[in-house]
């Protein structure tokens, strides 16, 4: 068991970490002068972890698990939480499964209280299931009607590999399966306690929270769940025909991951592509040629599989002349870079940096998701100094080990285009 | 946390909220201009102008517009909405004097033949995309079919033939008398010192010429009407209710939103349990939008098109038993628990306190901190809410629904 507590030079860089015997890390990080906070749980229980057949399980599982847990009935859980004003939500990636609250800083121990019995001690009852499976087959068919959402969606299908590539929100079969025993048995068999890690930030008392984590969650085992191995890609190009108004065109190009040394020139690059609004996709696509609405870029990145994913939406006149322009201005990237936009580009990331520190959601999550990809969480300070170090020549030689030649691209609307 | 306000001799008003330990500083300007206050020819323009004004002034091109806020690393936007124009920017402190310096110049933009001609195309652009969003253009038609010839009813996009129809001249014309300085709030919120602030802006904006920008104000209870699209191509039924409510001048504002969220929250709210809970409708929400001299409840479902009238035959039960019995004290305790939450958790960075504190100015000349907000939803009874749906009634709404099965 260690216990940490490491402070900075600086009151706000403070950093709480507490691991419990079973394995279960806590993390925290106060902020100064605000009344709230927000705590995240995260378990490495995402659609990747799933058995074969059964996506979507983690979306039903999550609603499920809020229809009762410990004493309280379905009802009575919902009236608690919003009687606290918990602000919560559960999230599945194709990595982790999360529960995360927000809220004012008096109450945080109440529900810290009342996530762990969600998490632990769901009541899972058998006419609870039918409603939650509905649920994700309804929301699941109503992304049919959110066409930008969904290109997204078809995008990451075909670009990782399986069974990174399964899309969190289901399939039509796949749910239509799902049972109550195969769903109770997918949480006792996928949830790790000894991987999972708990986040907080805001105002809050760590020695309390440290406390009720090791009265709920210490007795609980890990499991035997391995980190899944990747298989085959899906399609180059992929189109859904849709007599809509636009084409909505999603893109995947790969590049390193977040542990890469690179990262921050990473970063720095997507910046230029598509950080702001001088940035090159908005510049080009949309202001100089006015193709589009809706143009951007941004980076993903699992632990071990990351891409620039860019969007358009567009007439289907100009859907080919906006996805030409798009790859384009990824590979004329290496072909040079102006100190402005370098400057630019770092003010940019830094600004963003510490805006992210005021908000308590934010910055939880940021804190689990760095725990979980890179085993520790950084400290601003090390962020600020490797975003300074970030210069026009170290960028340029990322871009030349990198130079975008693949592209994979998935279409909504009423014609194919040509890739 | 302190507040200032200081009002320029041509009629611009200045306002600041300063939060000492805060890293960041959220300031824009807020303009009292939407489609409300637009004419059938020139549907659109506000919205239009919104997107002119990054184009430049007779001394900055656009590139050179975004390229200086990407300077400064400032994260910024605008909206338009029926009745303001907002451009709205947070950067770190010391680049405060850079973006005021910025939007109190783009404030005066040079509205070119040209840009306005590659913006047109943009603006077309963003119509095809809200078609493809049966959400948003359910609520737009249904605000139309609400509003009747209320000017509330008018679109914000505009249409491809207004928008296709409209010249430079129109748009100049227009904006002369919208964004004059007796029309506009500069506002802003975070650490700075407000003294330097209003010099800053004073230097650059006080040759601004007033002008005659008054709105015609008329409450407006609803036509009630009801219509139904069929839609081939959409998946879901999607259905929009509106009924009249209090404006954003009135007190009881903020009994209409714990009403709002008693009924149509997205957890724990009547909806929540008779729809949503059972997977009857995928969701269910209600807001109240309390406008200036007129407010409107405009509740959002999303269904299987089989369900449409199994829900809006529950909607109708729900509205019935409300009208009847009122709210209990114990939805009316929650409700204001979900409220005094999300505004401790807004509250944590300026831009979540700008928002609220250019509007409170802009509709009711008033200042009221975090504290003054809390303290009214606090003393809300459940009376008070049964008095408003006593009085509004709810249930008698206008309703929009599109689907493939109408």
């Amino acid at each position: 068991m260690r216990r940490k507590q490491k402070t900075m030079a600086k009151q706000q860089e403070r950093q709480d970490s507490y691991q419990l015997g079973n394995g279960l890390m806590i993390l925290g990080e106060p902020m100064p002068d605000v009344e709230s906070a927000s705590f995240y749980f995260l378990l490495p229980a995402g659609s990747a972890y799933l058995p074969d057949g059964c996506c979507g399980a983690g979306e039903v599982i999550t609603d499920w698990m809020l229809r009762g847990a410990g004493s309280r009935n379905s009802r009575q859980l919902i009236e608690t939480l919003d009687g606290l004003g918990i602000h919560h939500n559960t999230s599945v990636s194709a990595e982790h499964l999360s529960l995360s609250a927000s809220l004012e800083a008096d109450n945080v121990p109440a529900a810290m209280e009342l996530c762990a019995d969600i998490l632990t001690a769901p009541m899972l009852t058998d006419d609870q299931f039918e409603p939650s499976k509905q649920l994700a087959l309804h929301e699941l068919a109503a992304l049919d009607d959110d066409p930008q959402q969904k290109v997204r969606m078809l995008v990451s299908e075909q670009y990782y590999p399986s069974p990174y590539n399964r899309p969190t929100e289901g399939k039509p079969a796949e749910l239509e399966n799902l049972t109550t025993q195969r769903c109770r048995q997918i949480i006792r068999d996928q949830f790790d306690w000894s991987k999972c890690i708990f986040s907080i930030a805001g105002k809050y008392d760590f020695q309390t929270i440290c406390d009720i984590l090791e009265k709920r969650f210490s007795a609980l085992a890990g499991t035997k769940v391995k980190t899944p191995l990747p298989g085959s890609r899906g399609q180059h190009y992929f189109h859904e025909p849709n007599d809509g108004a636009q084409v909505h065109i999603g893109l995947m190009t790969t590049v390193p991951t977040v542990r890469d040394v690179r990262y921050y020139d990473i970063m720095a690059a997507v910046s230029i592509l598509s950080g702001s609004m001088s940035s090159r996709l908005f510049t080009e696509v949309r202001e100089k040629r006015g193709l589009c609405y809706a143009v951007g870029a941004r980076y993903k990145s699992l632990k071990d599989f990351a891409a620039i994913s860019g969007y358009a939406g567009t007439t289907p006149e100009q859907a080919q002349e906006t996805l030409d322009v798009m790859i384009d201005q990824f590979r004329q990237l290496r072909k040079g870079i102006s100190d402005d936009e370098m400057h630019r580009a770092k003010i940019g990331l830094k600004s963003s940096l510490i805006m992210q520190c005021e908000s308590s959601a934010t910055r939880a999550a940021g804190i689990a998701a760095d725990h979980a990809h890179l085993g520790r969480v950084r400290t601003m300070q090390e962020i600020r100094d490797a975003i300074e170090a970030v210069s026009v020549s170290s960028v340029l030689a990322f871009l030349n080990d990198n130079l975008f030649e693949d592209f994979t691209v998935a279409t909504i609307g009423p014609k194919p285009i040509q890739h | 946390m302190t507040f200032k306000h200081k009002q320029l001799s041509n009629g611009l008003t200045l306002i600041g909220e300063m939060h000492p330990a805060a890293q960041t500083v959220a300031m824009g300007f807020f303009v009292r201009t939407g489609s409300r206050d637009e004419t059938p020819e020139v549907s659109g323009v506000s919205h239009f102008l919104e997107h002119m004004m990054f184009k430049g002034t007779d001394d900055l091109n656009w590139q050179q517009v975004n390229e200086a806020f990407d300077g400064i690393g400032a994260k910024f936007n605008a909206f338009t909405g029926e009745e303001n124009t907002v451009y709205y920017a947070a950067v770190l402190s010391e680049f405060l004097p850079d973006v005021a310096r910025l939007w109190s110049k783009l404030m005066r933009p040079s509205l070119r033949d040209d840009d306005f001609n590659i913006e047109k195309n943009v603006i077309q652009q963003e119509i095809a995309m809200y078609k493809d969003m049966p959400q948003f253009e359910v609520l737009d038609q249904a605000r139309a079919l609400h509003f009747g010839s209320h000017p509330c009813g008018n679109s914000v996009l505009g249409t491809e033939a207004s928008i296709a129809a409209m010249t430079a001249d129109q748009m100049r014309r227009y904006f002369s008398r919208r964004y004059a300085p007796n029309n506009l709030v500069a506002a802003a919120c975070g650490n700075f010192e407000f003294d330097q602030l209003c010099d800053q802006v004073e230097s650059l904006c006080s040759h601004w010429k007033p002008e005659e920008s008054g709105r015609q104000l008329s409450s407006f209870d609803g036509t009630q009407s009801r219509k139904a699209l069929r839609k081939e191509n959409l998946a879901r039924h999607h259905i929009c209710m509106i009924s009249p409510c209090v404006s954003m001048q009135d007190p009881r504002r903020f009994a209409a939103s714990l009403l709002s969220m008693i009924i149509g929250d997205d957890s724990g709210s009547r909806y929540y349990w008779s729809l949503v809970d059972c997977a009857i409708a995928e969701t269910a929400s209600m807001q109240a939008e309390t406008m200036d001299g007129v407010g409107a409840m405009y509740s959002y479902l999303c269904c299987e098109p089989d369900n449409a009238e199994k829900v809006t035959s529950i909607v109708a039960n729900i509205f019935d038993q409300i009208a009847k019995d009122g709210v209990s004290e114990n939805e009316v305790q929650t409700a204001k628990n979900k409220i005094l939450s999300a505004m401790a958790i807004k509250s944590e960075q300026p831009m979540g306190r700008i928002f609220g504190l250019g509007f409170n100015w802009i509709y009711a000349k008033q200042y009221r901190t975090l504290a003054d907000d809390i303290a009214s939803v606090r003393a809300v009874t459940a009376e008070d809410i049964n008095r408003l749906i006593a009085e509004y009634k709810p249930g008698h709404f206008t309703c929009l629904e599109m689907g493939p099965k109408v």
